[in-house]
C-alpha cells in the first residue's frame, strides 16, 4: 500500500500535497482569524506576500552565495528548479515580509502568529505527505510488525510517524488552540511541534552527530521546545499581569 | 495550571527530553554506515555495462565526485538537461568529476541509446541498467533523477526531477568536489 501510494505521489507530484496543504490551512485559519483580531484579507496579504518572498528571498540568498556560478549563466536567476532556492534565507525573508506587512497594517505580532497557526499546522501535515510520497527518508532498523522493508532489511517507517504526528499536533491545536491570549496558540503549536521532532528525530537513520554520540536535531529540537516553554510562561505572565 | 504546576510541568518534560536524547544517542546506529539512496548514506555499489560493452564499478571511482544520472530516452525532461550535464562534466572533468549517466534499458528502447548519444555528442559513461536492479536499489520512482556523491563515496545531494539547469548541476558538482 505504501509501495503504491509512493509510486502514485512519486515527485515532482509529491509536490501536491505542499501545494494543497497550503490552500487547506489558509482556509481553516481564514475562518479562526476573526478570534485573533485578524480579517480575512489581512491574513491572505500576510500569506500572499510572505510566499512571494520566500521564493524571492530563497533564490536571491542562493545567487549571493554563488555568485561566480550565477555570473557564467546569469539566465538560471529565474530557474524552475526549486533546489536552487536556500531554504533559511527563503524562510527569513518571509517571515521578514510577514512582519512589514503587519507593522503596516497595525496588526499585533503574536496574534498574527495565531491566526496563521492553522496555516502552519496543516503545512506541516503537507510536508510529512510530501516526505513520505518521496520515500527519502530512511529510519533505523527495527524489528516492530509494522517495520517496513527496505534492501532485506525492517526500518521504521519515520515518514509514516512524522505524518500520523503533524497530523496529531494539527488535532490538539484545533481542539484546544482556539486561545484568546496573543501568543498562547501559536506557542502550543510550536512546543508540540519541536516535542514530537525531538521524538521522532531518534528514529532516524542519519543524524548530525554531537560531541561523538549525541543527534544534533534532537539537541535543535529540544532547544526549542526550552524556548517556546520560556516564552509561553512570559505571554501567560504578562498576560497575568496586564489582567 | 497554576505558575508552580506549569514549571513543574516545563522541568519535568524538558528532563524527560534530555533523558532521550541520551537514550537515543545510546542505542541503535546514530550514523549512517549502510549504503542507503539518500543524501549523508554511502552511494549503493553497482556494476554496469555501457552499449559497447565496457565495465563501470561505482566503487573503483571513490576519490573522484561522481554524478549518477537516472535517465531514459523518451524521459522529455532528460532530454532536457543531457546538454548541461555534457557541458557541465566537460567543465569540472579535469578536476575529478565523473558522469555515469544510467539508461533505464529495461524500460527503454535499446536500438534508441546510441542514437540519442550521438545527437547529444555524449562523451561521459552511458550505462544499461537491462534489469531494472539498479532501479529498486536506488528506489527510482521519477526521471530524471541525479545522485551527487562525494571523493568519499557518500550521497552529498539528490536531485529528483528535472530538468536541471547549468547552475544547479555546477553548485552540487563543486559541493561533490569538497
Amino acid at each position: 500500500m505504501l509501495e503504491a501510494f509512493q509510486d502514485f505521489f512519486a515527485p515532482p507530484r509529491h509536490m501536491l500535497f505542499l501545494v494543497l496543504a497550503a490552500w487547506l490551512g489558509l482556509t481553516l485559519a481564514e475562518r479562526r482569524s476573526e478570534r485573533y483580531g485578524i480579517s480575512k484579507d489581512d491574513l491572505n496579504n500576510i500569506t500572499f506576500y510572505g510566499l512571494v518572498a520566500f521564493v524571492i528571498g530563497g533564490r536571491l540568498m542562493s545567487i549571493l552565495q554563488n555568485p561566480a556560478i550565477f555570473a557564467k549563466k546569469p539566465l538560471d536567476v529565474i530557474s524552475i528548479n526549486p533546489d536552487l532556492l536556500d531554504p533559511f534565507g527563503a524562510l527569513a525573508f518571509a517571515f521578514l515580509a510577514a512582519v512589514i506587512i503587519g507593522q503596516r497594517k497595525q496588526l499585533g505580532f503574536w496574534n498574527s502568529l495565531d491566526a496563521l497557526t492553522p496555516f502552519f499546522a496543516v503545512l506541516a501535515i503537507g510536508l510529512g505527505l510530501s516526505h513520505l510520497a518521496e520515500g527519502t527518508i530512511h529510519g533505523t532498523p527495527t524489528s516492530v510488525p509494522w517495520g517496513i522493508e527496505f534492501q532485506g532489511d525492517a526500518q521504521h517507517p519515520v515518514s509514516l510517524y512524522e505524518v500520523l504526528a503533524s497530523f496529531l499536533v494539527f488535532g490538539l491545536v484545533w481542539r484546544f488552540g482556539a486561545n484568546p491570549r496573543p501568543g498562547i496558540t501559536f506557542l502550543s503549536f510550536a512546543a508540540l511541534t519541536a516535542a514530537s521532532q525531538l521524538l521522532l528525530q531518534a528514529f532516524k537513520a542519519n543524524a548530525t552527530i554531537l560531541f561523538e554520540q549525541y543527534r544534533g536535531e534532537q539537541v535543535l529540537a529540544w532547544l526549542a521546545l526550552f524556548f517556546c516553554f520560556v516564552l509561553l510562561e512570559g505571554r501567560l505572565r504578562s498576560e497575568s499581569n496586564t489582567g | 495550571m497554576d505558575k508552580t504546576q506549569r514549571i513543574i510541568f516545563y522541568v519535568l518534560t524538558l528532563v524527560a527530553g534530555a533523558a532521550w536524547i541520551a537514550i537515543s544517542a545510546q542505542t541503535g546506529p546514530v550514523a549512517a554506515d549502510d549504503p542507503a539512496p539518500q543524501a549523508g548514506f554511502p552511494a549503493p555499489d553497482f556494476t554496469l555495462k555501457t552499449p559497447e560493452g565496457e565495465s563501470y564499478t561505482l566503487s573503483d571511482l571513490k576519490g573522484n565526485a561522481v554524478l549518477v544520472n537516472m535517465w531514459a530516452t523518451w524521459c522529455p525532461p532528460c532530454k532536457a538537461e543531457m546538454p548541461a550535464i555534457e557541458k557541465v562534466y566537460n567543465e569540472y572533468k579535469e578536476q575529478g568529476f565523473i558522469v555515469l549517466a544510467v539508461d533505464q534499458t529495461y524500460q527503454d528502447d535499446p536500438f534508441d541509446i546510441m542514437p540519442f548519444i550521438e545527437d547529444y555528442e555524449l562523451t561521459f559513461p552511458v550505462l544499461l541498467d537491462e534489469t531494472g536492479d539498479i532501479r529498486r536499489v536506488y528506489q527510482v520512482r521519477s526521471l530524471p533523477s541525479s545522485y551527487f556523491i562525494d571523493r568519499y563515496g557518500f550521497i552529498s545531494d539528490v536531485v529528483i526531477g528535472g530538468p536541471m539547469s547549468e547552475s544547479l548541476l555546477r553548485i552540487r558538482v563543486e559541493e561533490a568536489l569538497k
